[in-house]
């Protein structure tokens, strides 16, 4: 960051690389895999090259976002962890929901919204690729397993791309710069610091 | 096969109203399990019409032709011994598709037009739209549809579809030389195995009855059993129903789940027209 140049650095290249990785492996296997939730949406496995391309790729993609997201876990899961002021932050939530944040702690790199997301759609993909993989070869598995892994994968498949919805609204219109943070990797220090002012007194510390 | 049409998997609109086609009757097959002699007759003629390879198994010590039904081999007769007051029981019970009323398979199936249900009551699956998910064979509570390694399409027994919509029986009745199979209307046959359980009855058959479960609304493949009480003796399931988790999926979750997802998209829309972005005040440095 340099006077002329007021920009502060939010994340590295890897960083970013691995965070659309996730999110095109995550978005493959929701859309695909909502193709077959529901008749209606039946014309997104045309999109995707029919209903058998579908069947056999959309396990693919999940091995393709389960891979991906491990990566993204490991380089973020100690800076995800919640802390005291993240805890505070969750019950206060619906106060920053609406901008009223007088009396919200101070988020650092990672606010406890998106930490929360993290946890989520790590549990979530547990869940996922445990049921996926029972769909996956339902002549091999024992009976008892696929009848929970019918009404186990669409659940938690239904949970997950709904916090994906809110991720997405939340990365692009509700928080404005938020995206160019990920795609081009730098943020503005006044964004940084109304967003994010534990990291960004870190950051401007060094 | 162009027959009236009662139901097709992962229809987004209902089916043809009542009345929008003709009514037909409903056909059933009736299999009399006291007059079977295990000839097998009705395996071949099966093999022969639908033009299987047959696939050799292992010989497991057991008249029957194989542990399960396959891919390619839509009807077995199933061999039970069994001890009965000293005596040594011999069942013989033909298994296919039972052609529900209202079949597991094609609630659980994701693939528009793959599993149709004809207003005859014929379940039939369409290899063309089947797209190998599986899914038929876990709504299934017969345990029928099996899964080609090879084609990955999914296969059984049709109750030949292609012969009834031409006026003939299915190839397994043609075949059998003891009439212990018979093709009719489902009303007919129904009638037919009353007066055949009666006379079993009558013979000293005390527990003689009908296998037509409710649990899955009644089957179009109905069987006379002289142990009516113990089906499974038969290899047949005691109370199928369909799975209460594939039910509760294609039921409830499927509108709580869309309520969801719906919510998500409008909830955020109108997060932002009612509060818009959060903004903030650019700090010089």
């Amino acid at each position: 960051m340099s006077p002329n140049n007021p920009q502060v650095n939010r994340f590295s290249l890897a960083e970013r690389v691995t965070h659309w990785l996730v999110a095109l492996s995550f978005l493959y296997a929701a859309l695909t895999g909502l193709a077959l939730w529901s008749p209606r949406l039946y014309w997104l496995a045309t999109m995707f090259g029919g209903g058998t391309t579908v069947r056999g790729w959309h396990p693919w993609g999940g091995v393709a976002f389960a891979a991906f997201f491990a990566v993204m876990f490991r380089r973020w899961r100690r800076q995800m962890a919640l802390d005291g002021d993240d805890r505070r932050w969750l019950r206060l939530a619906h106060r920053y929901a609406v901008h009223e944040e007088a009396g919200l702690p101070e988020a650092g790199r990672f606010n406890a919204g998106q930490k929360a997301l993290f946890w989520m759609q790590g549990t979530a993909l547990l869940l996922l690729v445990a049921s996926g993989v029972v769909l996956w070869w339902p002549e091999a598995m024992p009976r008892a397993l696929r009848l929970a892994a019918v009404l186990l994968h669409p659940v938690v498949a239904v949970v997950s791309i709904a916090g994906l919805i809110v991720h997405i609204y939340m990365g692009t219109a509700a928080v404005p710069e938020a995206f160019r943070g990920m795609i081009q990797g730098w943020v503005r220090p006044g964004w940084a610091a109304s967003h994010h002012p534990k990291w960004y007194r870190e950051v401007r510390g060094r | 096969m162009s027959a009236p049409v009662k139901s097709v998997s992962a229809s987004a609109g209902n089916g043809p109203a009542p009345g929008a086609t003709r009514a037909v009757h409903t056909v059933a097959k009736l299999i009399d399990t006291s007059t079977c002699i295990g000839c097998k007759a009705c395996e071949v003629a099966c093999q022969e019409w639908n033009d299987q390879p047959f696939t050799i198994g292992a010989f497991e010590g057991t008249y029957q032709t194989l542990p399960d039904l396959a891919p390619n081999f839509w009807n077995l007769i199933k061999f039970r011994e069994r001890e009965e007051n000293g005596n040594l029981a011999w069942l013989m019970a033909k298994y296919q598709c039972m052609h529900c009323v209202d079949p597991g398979c094609l609630r659980a199936c994701p693939a528009p037009g793959a599993i149709v249900q004809y207003g005859n009551g014929i379940v039939d699956f369409n290899s063309e739209n089947c797209i190998g998910c599986g899914y038929c064979m876990t709504g299934c509570p017969f345990d029928v549809p099996k899964l080609d390694q090879k084609t990955k399409k999914v296969h059984k027994c049709t109750l030949c579809s292609d012969r009834v919509s031409v006026g003939l029986e299915p190839a397994c009745i043609k075949a059998c030389p003891t009439n212990c199979l018979s093709f009719g209307t489902r009303e007919d046959l129904l009638a037919k195995a009353d007066a055949r359980v009666a006379a079993l009855q009558a013979d000293g058959r005390k527990g003689a009855g009908i296998y037509n479960p409710s649990g899955v609304g009644g089957t179009h493949v109905v069987y006379i059993l002289a142990h009516a009480g113990y089906p499974e003796n038969y290899g047949l399931p005691r109370d199928p129903t369909i799975p209460w988790t594939v039910a509760l999926w294609k039921g409830p979750l499927k509108w709580i789940g869309n309520m969801v997802l719906l919510g998500g998209i409008l909830g955020t829309f109108f997060h932002y027209v009612r509060y818009g972005p959060r903004r903030y005040k650019d700090v010089s440095e």
